[in-house]
């Protein structure tokens, strides 16, 4: 009982700090900083108003690799669908996990079927595996992967390997399953605002910015 | 006091029969798990044993531990237990008070020296040398330390003797412990629940006086026939559970057709007791199966879960003042850090602007 | 007559046990016939409903023999249309059922007298038979003074 006390307990309060903490510093210093603009002139016919539309359209073009890479990005790209769709399907589908939000902000929605969200659970488990393989396999990818690859993808793995033995009452008493999973769910909060997981928050921004130059330059992204 | 005859001849003398032994010891080993066939070998052992002395101590306790186990009015199979042992002492129930009270206990220790078990009830509390609870000018502390001396064994009966329970709860004023805090040098059973099951107080007696050792206990001291698995792993309504079937409030639609009440605050899978299949009053029914969930009451610091009504997958605290702070206090170093990349951008850029007039 | 409703069962309907127990029963009842070897099944450490245990003692039945056991509450043994195959039911607080056995063998010994008790009926009805001889002479005494 003291273990999983603590994990929803102090472990989970300075979790949650660190991530507010960590996401808003890295957020306000990002859109803080001075826009000097684009200084050369843009191509004709282009105002302001396209740019920023051109901006939105990166953000959803870069959803799909362009035709010349799909065949080398194919696997990377259906894989990654598989495991993000995956993981907000437990994370917001699943009973339990919809107590969790509503006790921190007071909305919930209807869950999923306990026995839908494990069968996605174990094919994200798969998925995420997969993705590592292929980090570890595909040389470009093995040259260019740091720790911060590396953690980032084992403090996403270690929540849905410890939620499922959790859910499944494998491994160990039920308490320190669950208190596990919830630690393992601290880590990843704590790790968070200052590894690659940020990209959830930066993807948009950079996208954006690429949409925007590239249609100063006169190219449709 | 206690008798040196056996049983079978005491209750022989009431014109009890041989069968009541039989009869307890199919109940015995039907409620401990033991096997069916054992009933003849627990009926002998029975039958030929001691009064078993018992002293029981009741210290920082709501009472409600001896009440579970005393809840029956005509004499019936459960009374049963009340021959089998020799209440000698128990300061509430017991007819005499004060000194002839404390006497009685005195004369038990003595005449059953290393043969009596020693039951307690509540909490003892140790802060200021346990001043907080004191029983004939006694502390608590020093009655227990000086009646476990010469005794078997000792069964904590209830969470608060267990664990600590109630008065253990934040902030603990006077510092109350578990009797196993004190007592290390005996041979020690946790019996926790707030209260108890009865037949869990009465089951590990009896198994104690038929085989004359132990029970075998779980990593917290509790008898694993009663405590070995968890309410939800023998929940009537555990197919709800898995199939995420859950009462979002009381008597909403949910409730009323006993779907899981995971969401409401049940402690289920995480407390081990014998509720889901012995229940209460006689089998009567259990908190779930009367539509409230499991408090977790036979585990420690159940008071301190986060409250009874929040749902084991969330964070004991919510989102408060801390992370109000924690967002303001990232936003001054987000904006100091972006004000130190402004000011070295200006200078980078008039140094610049500087080596270019130069050239 | 109304079924008591066991401690510790719910009436959630049939489960669906009712049916491998009796295939129990009668792989005990076979080796019972066969060796003379007894054994018992406790229907309170199986997770059978209400309806399970209306179910398997229709199916069992009745015998020839029904006894009422009055010792520490009540309890009712009867034979069921199997010989052999006994039940035992002991009742406790508020006549609720507190344990209940299916014994396979050739007579319980809840229903035999106990060696120890028979030591002492002994004893007792020796000291009864006295006691009562003796009264019938005083009584004859008293008979024969007023004569």
């Amino acid at each position: 009982m003291e273990l999983l006390e603590f994990a929803r307990g102090p472990a989970m309060n300075v979790a949650m700090t660190v991530f507010i903490f960590g996401v808003v510093w890295r957020l306000v210093a990002l859109l803080a900083l001075p826009y000097r603009g684009i200084k050369s002139r843009p191509r004709e016919g282009v105002t302001p108003e396209r740019e920023i539309f051109s901006g939105f359209r990166g953000v959803v073009r870069r959803m799909w690799p362009y035709p010349a890479f799909v065949k080398a990005a194919l696997f990377s790209t259906l894989n990654g669908y598989v495991f993000h769709i995956g993981l907000a399907i437990i994370v917001f589908g699943f009973g339990p996990h919809i107590l969790f939000f509503k006790n921190l902000f007071g909305i919930s929605w209807a869950n999923l079927p306990n026995n839908l969200v494990y069968a996605v659970g174990v094919l994200t488990l798969g998925s995420l595996v997969a993705a590592l393989v292929h980090r570890l396999v595909d040389p470009p990818k093995r040259l260019i992967s740091t720790f911060n690859d590396y953690f980032s993808w084992f403090v996403t793995f270690a929540p849905v390997v410890t939620g499922l033995l959790a859910s499944a009452h494998l491994g160990a008493r039920y308490e320190t399953l669950l208190a596990v999973h919830i630690l393992s769910i601290a880590l990843f909060l704590i790790w968070f605002p200052f590894g690659k997981l940020m990209h959830s928050f930066l993807f948009a921004f950079s996208r954006g910015v690429t949409g925007i130059r590239m249609k100063h330059r006169g190219a449709q992204i | 006091m206690s008798d040196d005859a056996p049983l079978g001849d005491m209750l022989a003398k009431r014109g009890v029969s041989r069968r009541a032994f039989l009869k307890y010891a199919a109940y015995t080993a039907s409620i401990m798990a033991l096997p069916a066939t054992s009933t003849n070998v627990i009926a002998q052992a029975l039958a030929t044993a001691k009064r078993q002395s018992v002293i029981w101590l009741s210290f920082q306790e709501c009472t409600g531990c001896t009440e579970s186990l005393t809840r029956s009015f005509s004499p019936t199979l459960e009374d049963l237990i009340f021959d089998f042992i020799s209440l000698d002492y128990h300061h509430t129930l017991q007819a005499v008070s004060g000194d002839a009270a404390e006497n009685a206990r005195h004369a038990a220790m003595v005449e059953n020296k290393g043969k009596y078990i020693v039951v307690v009830d509540g909490s003892v509390p140790i802060k200021d040398d346990g001043v907080y609870s004191t029983i004939a000018g006694m502390t608590n502390l020093d009655m227990l330390n000086e009646t476990v001396k010469d005794a078997f064994a000792v069964v904590s009966v209830g969470t608060c003797a267990a664990f600590g329970g109630i008065p253990h709860a934040k902030p603990n004023p006077t510092g109350a412990v578990a009797i196993s805090e004190i007592i290390k040098d005996k041979p020690l059973i946790n019996i926790s629940g707030c209260p108890p099951i009865p037949e869990a107080i009465t089951g590990t007696l009896s198994y104690i006086l038929s085989f004359g050792k132990i029970p075998e206990l779980d990593h917290l001291g509790r008898p694993k026939a009663f405590f070995g698995e968890t309410i939800h792993d023998r929940c009537y309504r555990r197919p709800f559970y898995e199939r995420g079937m859950f009462a979002k409030s009381f008597d909403d639609e949910g409730a009323r057709n006993g779907w899981c009440l995971y969401e409401l605050g049940c402690k289920g899978p995480v407390a081990y007791n014998a509720c889901a299949t012995l229940k209460w009053n006689g089998g009567t029914s259990f908190p779930i199966q009367s539509g409230h969930g499991c408090l977790g009451c036979s585990e420690p610091d159940f008071w301190d879960m986060g409250g009874f009504y929040k749902p084991l997958s969330t964070s004991l605290d919510g989102l408060g003042k801390t992370a109000a702070i924690a967002a303001a206090a990232g936003a001054v170093i987000g904006t100091g850090s972006a004000l130190l990349a402004r000011r070295h951008q200006e200078n980078y850029l008039k140094d610049l602007a500087d080596k270019d007039e130069e050239i | 007559m109304t079924q008591p409703i066991a401690s510790g069962c719910a009436s959630v309907g049939h489960t669906g046990l009712t049916r491998p127990v009796l295939r129990e029963i009668a792989s005990l009842l076979k080796k019972l016939a066969k060796t003379g070897e007894c054994d018992a099944i406790d229907l309170r450490s199986l997770p059978m409903s209400n309806e399970d245990r209306y179910e398997l003692e229709t199916a069992l039945g009745r015998g020839e023999v029904h006894a009422n056991v009055m010792v520490a509450g009540d309890s009712e043994v009867w034979e069921t249309f199997y010989p052999g195959v006994w039940w035992v039911r002991h009742f406790g607080a508020n006549h609720e059922i507190a344990s209940e056995t299916i014994l396979i063998t050739d007579v319980p010994d809840i229903l035999k007298s106990d060696a120890e008790d028979i030591k002492r009926a002994a004893v007792r009805l020796d000291a009864d038979l006295i006691e009562k001889e003796q009264g019938t002479e005083k009584t004859s005494d008293r008979e024969n003074a007023h004569e």
